[in-house]
């Protein structure tokens, strides 16, 4: 085999490693969203109209959530490569950034699979949304989509943050990112100037897939939205890139 | 305009000589304003284990950095067994082991595991019996597959020994490798460095433990940025004054002299064969007075220099 793809397996396989040994870590990235979408079943009950379609809303909601989740976690834990010094140790190994990067995302993107899995099943089961199975494995693919980018932008702000705690301030650019990508309200309904802002959070590329499948619509009917996605996670990964150095 | 990525020739063995491991010329590194190395020259011969000794802050880690390539130099060129540390990366990096100072390993992972991840990129043929060795070498075959978030501080210096020392390196560096461990297993380590230079590995390692410095064949003193002495840790002793007293038949007579293996012989000649010499006590400085002199003595010159 090339050498790349030889030192790719073991980054891989290393990051799999840790990530099973963590049940922490493991119970927060899947036990967490699962929950909080929970609470929001409780709430919606308590606040049930007839005029409220629920589910134009759950399943943005729910993307959202696993979005931030992953972020979050996935930007602590390449901080702490850093503050531990096996980022550094990595290089001096004879580690590349791109087999450090793709490494990452292949073992995550596993953990991703797992995390949007269930949490889609958890929403199928608790709000009853009477999907057909080709609109589910439609949204599953959406919200796996941007679980990994999710991931992508979580090592972009790892790599400007120099300890776990510089991963706060970025938090409410995530929460407004929110508002910003119309699950909440309507893009249209935003300030012109605001509106734009919109194009730049993933979420909003992900809502719109959504909310067409939620009408009735399929992939077919957002091919743009759909290309936009993954061609938004590939900047991020070429920004990651550029920005992961071995710093002085 | 100033030149800073000087050029530097392909494979400069040519000024280097064949017994030279690692040659620092005109070496500087500044971060903005502050000079963290100042002209610094330096040459390590294969198969010694030379010293980086110096208070916090002199410069230590910065130095080991740029032979490790980790940062580029402001001036002046570094070879590291004969090829450029920044420029030729990737060659140099697979020769040489690194150990930090405050061990780099992933807790969740084994002591193997953490052994192998480290080791693979630079791996050589028969890697998985390399892994025993290394483990072995360390003393750490019965606890290999524990995971090392269970292990004391000591247990994982060795795990980062091993890390640093599985793709069989020519030059280790180590930043402050006892820090913090037992003196039984600080002796124990540099058993292990004095067997690996044995092999031919030069070892490059930066302490700021005196009694450990004396076990280097070769000592640079770093203060501020600048080397203060680059000798064997004896010679650096030698030069002090030594106390010397020589107890006659029915008197004590003491002598303060300098380099004393060279004037001790002097000395007792004087006295010829004849005289009955019971005893002679010799009270050398200790190599801590001795850095603490050079160290002073510089301070006073940067505070003449800020003044004139």
């Amino acid at each position: 085999m090339i050498p790349i793809f030889n030192r790719l397996f073991v980054m891989t396989l290393r990051v799999l490693n840790q990530l099973r040994r963590d049940k922490r870590f493991l119970a927060i990235s899947t036990l967490f969203p699962m929950i909080i979408i929970y609470f929001i079943k409780v709430v919606f009950d308590v606040l049930a109209s007839p005029s409220f379609n629920i589910s134009t809303y759950i399943v943005p909601y729910a993307a959202f959530i696993v979005h931030f989740i992953t972020f979050i976690l996935t930007a602590i834990v390449l901080v702490r490569e850093r503050t531990a010094g096996t980022m550094a140790q990595m290089f001096v190994s004879g580690y590349q950034q791109i087999e450090i990067i793709i490494g990452y995302l292949v073992a995550y993107t596993v953990l991703a699979t797992l995390q949007s899995l269930l949490v889609l099943l958890e929403l199928n089961w608790l709000f009853d949304l009477g999907f057909s199975s080709i609109q589910m494995t439609s949204m599953y693919l959406v919200m796996w989509l941007l679980a990994i980018i999710s991931m992508a932008i979580g090592m972009l702000v790892s790599n400007f943050a120099r300890n776990e705690g510089q991963v706060f301030p970025f938090i409410p650019l995530v929460i407004l990112s929110v508002i910003l990508s119309g699950i909440i309200v309507p893009v249209e309904k935003l300030p012109d100037w605001a509106q734009v802002l919109s194009y730049l959070t993933p979420l909003y590329y992900a809502n719109e897939i959504l909310q067409e499948l939620i009408r009735g619509g399929t992939l077919m009917d957002s091919k743009l939205n759909l290309l936009i996605l993954p061609l938004y996670g590939l900047v991020v990964v070429a920004m990651v890139a550029i920005s992961l150095r071995e710093k002085d | 305009m100033i030149n800073l990525f000087p050029y530097f020739p392909e494979k400069i063995s040519d000024f280097m000589d064949k017994s030279e491991s690692i040659l620092i010329k005109d070496l500087e590194k500044d971060f903005g304003k502050l000079k963290a190395l100042k002209d610094i020259n330096l040459t390590i011969a294969i198969g010694q284990i030379y010293g980086l000794l110096g208070p916090n802050g002199a410069g230590k880690t910065t130095l080991i950095r740029l032979l490790i390539g980790a940062t580029k130099p402001s001036k002046g060129n570094i070879s590291v067994l004969g090829y450029n540390p920044f420029r030729q990366k990737a060659f140099v990096r697979s020769q040489i082991g690194y150990m930090p100072q405050s061990p780099a390993l992933y807790e969740d992972l084994s002591a193997r595991e953490n052994i192998h991840f480290f080791g693979y990129a630079h791996r050589n043929e028969n890697f998985s019996k390399r892994i025993d060795e290394v483990i072995a070498f360390v003393g750490l075959s019965n606890r290999a597959n524990d995971q090392v978030y269970k292990f004391s501080g000591g247990m994982k210096q060795r795990v980062s020994l091993a890390c640093a020392l599985v793709h069989q390196p020519k030059i280790l560096f180590l930043d402050e490798p006892t820090t913090g461990i037992d003196p039984k297993l600080r002796q124990t380590f540099w058993d292990h460095f004095r067997e690996l230079t044995n092999q031919g590995v030069t070892i490059l390692v930066s302490t700021h433990q005196m009694n450990e410095a004396m076990f280097c064949d070769r000592l640079a003193i770093l203060h501020e940025g600048v080397l203060l002495a680059d000798e064997p840790p004896r010679q650096l002793l030698w030069k002090q004054k030594a106390k010397i007293k020589i107890c006659l038949e029915n008197q004590i007579e003491e002598k303060v002299v300098s380099n004393y293996p060279q004037q001790l012989p002097q000395i007792l000649q004087q006295y010829g064969l004849e005289t009955d010499i019971s005893r002679i006590e010799i009270e050398e400085e200790t190599l801590e007075t001795v850095v603490l002199s050079l160290i002073n003595d510089h301070e006073k010159q940067i505070i003449q220099g800020e003044e004139q």
